[in-house]
């Protein structure tokens, strides 16, 4: 590798002009990449990651500028010049690919055309013809197949993986020196985000390509990059080589990021559960016909699925989106009738935690409301007087270390982190004894996801109730369940203790799966 | 309720230099009206025989029309008629229209196709024209007016309100308020509808300017309300054969008639620009 410096970013500071946010949003930013390498940001939302990597690509949105600082390439300043400089540089030396690549995509052109874009802005000299072959090709490269059938179709005709993929190309068309990708993977299953970092390193390799990635995602960083640097609230805090970061960091902050990674351990066996509150067998469910989801023919989404849940347990359920884990939890809490067999549920008294703390607190009303209409299922159950209520609802609190203080606000006051301590105490307040938790840490940052995870099993210990824990990540499942159910596509392809599937999986699914989380080595 | 609306308005008059223009014109036409309702300097029907088509004098402040009435007398209370049935127009339209809008949304299915259908029916006709065939069945007058406007203005906001119903019951704290055994119709108006607060509240705005507009022009007509009383659609009615004589006798109510709906329509605008 050649250590030519490609571009360097000097005293960097972004401020915002919306008066609802802190002013200062980027402090003194420094990166230099040298030609070439993979260089990772890694930091929480709001740490001004994004922002930093948008700054330097010309792209902040309205409520943001530069403040101050240079942003050097090719003897320019990136920072300080006309919009038609900028422009010249805009995808062709410099090109952006994105989290969601759903919404990056234009939904009513055709990929092709949105893969070729860069050429015709800025190669005008390249005909039509040759165009097309170029985009055909630069499809082909990031590993699509049937090519010329993706050139010509619309983006919601691909799945997300290969949108991403069809993302990349288009980034990647016109060679760009410099390649900032925003969580490109964030997005995706595991499995399809595992082939996706491995085609960035194929482009690094190959076409010498620098590539900035941003990530949230420890493990992610750690795959792909050579270098890193941690933000926190708008500082870098520590910058190094990836292993000397991984191996010594230095800052209390590194630290905890690194801590937070859930470490797969040998498990303590758990203690021999007896009663079982839940016996699921031979299930077959979905939104029948009329649905335009899965099997058409049938509309069946969970086809003969059977397990036990027994008190006091937490079970993991694990599998990619679209394989039916969410159906399978509204079926059990009998919002969706089954289609054949049976749920046999003994003194079930559920309760349910969601993925998205946005959407799961009602935003009108604040936390006390929201707990007392919980506890007293809207009125529907006598619970007492007025104090007494007062009372459980701030134990409620305090199970999930809340204060008293939070009582008043409202859900758009809290962290994210705080919704969900606070839709968890919305669901134990009324002594459940089972917690059906779908994807309840996805949607939250490493340090509070791990913080989450151990009041869940804290939560268990106290209380004894039985988790169902639904989740895509099988490092997080590994970190907290005792038994494992792996779901393919409707059905229960594997199950069985976490430390025995994890070890020894037989599933050929079940082993990509791992593989794919770093778990496993195929 | 009534709390959450006024602080959803004290946040629009913070953040909206729109709504802040339609607040202090509408502020200042509710005085207006308010000043009417306590004193005018005339009764608004006597004839002053004397003066008739008189212009701007110390007696007639802003000059009579032409049966000799006080111009300035009939404006203060003609406002106020017509606010007034603007907002009954707008009660009606919008607690009924809401309720439906909001059973249809929330529960979906038949009952949403037959009701949805049969709106769809209603809404298909001007709602001046609805109102017109309902006041011709049941006679005219203020309170028929209000009945007969307010029922051509609940497709509309069945409308609204079922959309965003559509949209919020799918959200996952009314799945998870389902699963709590909280009933339908408190997961209705308690849990949801504080929800829809922006949208009702652009909604109720423009609405009232619809209504406003809607009186003037059944009034005009004829069919609105009748004589001698005063509406500013009346005295536009009355004043359009001496436009030339007494241009002031029409301007006038004209002006204040602006007023009102420019009033309503920038508060409306505010709220639905910065959402």
């Amino acid at each position: 590798m050649n250590k030519l410096p490609l571009l360097k970013v000097e005293d960097l500071q972004i401020e915002f002009h919306d008066h609802s946010l802190p002013e200062t949003a980027v402090y003194d930013f420094d990166l230099t990449l040298m030609k070439g390498e993979i260089v990772g940001i890694v930091g929480e939302s709001g740490a001004g990651k994004s922002l930093s990597a948008l700054a330097i690509a010309g792209l902040l949105k309205r409520h943001s500028a530069i403040r101050a600082g240079r942003i050097l390439f090719d003897d320019l300043d990136l920072s300080n010049c006309s919009r038609e400089v900028l422009r010249e540089y805009q995808g062709d030396e410099i090109a952006v690919i994105f989290q969601e690549p759903m919404s990056s995509l234009n939904p009513v052109k055709r990929v092709g055309e949105q893969v070729e874009e860069s050429l015709r802005i800025h190669h005008r000299e390249i005909d039509r013809k040759e165009r097309k072959e170029r985009a055909i090709r630069a499809l082909e490269s990031v590993g699509l197949k049937e090519s010329a059938r993706v050139y010509e179709s619309y983006p919601h005709e691909l799945s997300g993986g290969m949108r991403q993929r069809a993302m990349i190309a288009a980034a990647m068309i016109a060679e760009p020196q410099i390649l900032i990708a925003d969580e490109p993977t964030t997005a995706l299953d595991v499995t399809v985000q595992a082939q996706i970092l491995a085609l960035l390193k194929q482009i690094n390799r190959e076409k010498g390509t620098t590539v900035l990635f941003i990530s949230h995602d420890l493990r992610v960083i750690r795959q792909l990059c050579s270098r890193v640097l941690v933000m926190k609230d708008g500082r870098v805090v520590e910058e190094g080589d990836t292993e000397r970061i991984f191996e010594h960091p230095r800052e209390e902050y590194t630290r905890s990021l690194i801590r937070a990674i859930p470490q797969v351990k040998q498990k303590e066996p758990a203690p021999p559960r007896e009663r079982e509150i839940l016996a699921v067998s031979h299930l077959d469910a979905g939104y029948g016909k009329r649905s335009v989801k899965k099997n058409a023919a049938t509309g069946k989404i969970l086809t003969d699925v059977s397990f036990v849940l027994k008190e006091g347990e937490i079970l993991g359920l694990a599998g990619e989106s679209g394989s039916g884990k969410s159906t399978l939890a509204r079926t059990i809490l009998g919002l969706l009738k089954p289609m054949a067999g049976t749920i046999t549920r003994k003194d079930f008294r559920p309760a349910m935690v969601f993925q998205d703390p946005y959407g799961s607190l009602n935003p009108a009303y604040p936390v006390r409301w929201i707990l007392e209409e919980a506890y007293t299922g809207g009125g529907r159950i006598r619970r007492g007087s007025p104090t007494e209520i007062r009372e459980k609802i701030i134990d409620a609190l305090a199970r999930v270390e809340l204060p008293e203080s939070f009582l008043e606000r409202k859900p758009a006051e809290l962290s994210g982190g705080q919704r969900q301590r606070v839709a968890i105490a919305e669901a134990l307040i009324a002594d459940p004894n089972v917690l059906i938790a779908d994807e309840p840490v996805s949607a939250l940052d490493v340090t509070v996801q791990s913080q989450i995870l151990k009041l869940l099993a804290d939560l268990r210990d106290k209380t004894g109730v039985s988790i169902l824990f639904i989740s895509h990540d099988l490092s997080v499942i590994h970190s907290l369940c005792e038994r494992v159910l792996i779901m393919k596509k409707g059905q229960i392809v594997e199950a069985g203790e976490v430390d025995a599937v994890y070890r020894d999986p037989e599933h050929p699914y079940t082993k990509e799966l791992l593989a794919a989380a770093g778990l496993y080595h195929m | 309720m009534i709390g959450r609306f006024m602080q959803r308005i004290l946040k629009n008059l913070e953040k909206s230099g729109m709504f802040r223009a339609g607040f202090f014109i509408t502020l200042f036409v509710f005085l207006f009206v308010l000043a009417g309702a306590m004193y005018t300097p005339w009764s608004p029907t006597t004839m002053d025989e004397g003066a008739r088509l008189a212009g701007f004098s110390a007696r007639h402040l802003l000059g009579t029309d032409h049966l000799g009435r006080d111009i300035l007398s009939r404006l203060l209370t003609g406002a106020g008629t017509t606010l007034f049935i603007a907002t009954g127009t707008v009660l009606i339209g919008a607690l009924c229209g809401s309720t439906i809008g909001a059973a249809c949304g929330y529960f979906g299915g038949v009952l949403d196709e037959i009701v949805m259908r049969i709106i769809d029916a209603l809404f298909a006709f001007p709602s001046i024209l609805l109102a017109l065939v309902f006041v011709s069945l049941f006679g005219s007058g203020r309170y028929h007016v209000i009945a007969a406007l307010g029922i051509a203005f609940v497709p509309s906001f069945a409308r609204t309100v079922r959309g965003e119903f559509l949209t919020e019951k799918n959200r996952d704290y009314v799945t998870k308020a389902r699963l709590q055994g909280i009933s339908d119709l408190r997961i209705m108006f308690l849990h949801i509808l504080p929800n829809t607060g922006d949208v009702m509240l652009s909604s109720v705005l423009i609405g009232f300017n619809n209504a406003v507009l809607a009186e003037a022009g059944l009034s005009f007509l004829g069919i609105g309300v009748q004589p001698p009383d005063a509406s500013l659609g009346r005295m536009l009615s009355e004043s359009q054969q001496y436009l030339f004589r007494a241009p002031m006798t029409a301007l006038l109510p004209g002006i204040l008639l602006v007023l009102m709906i420019l009033g309503f329509s920038l508060m409306g605008e505010g709220v639905r620009s910065h959402e």
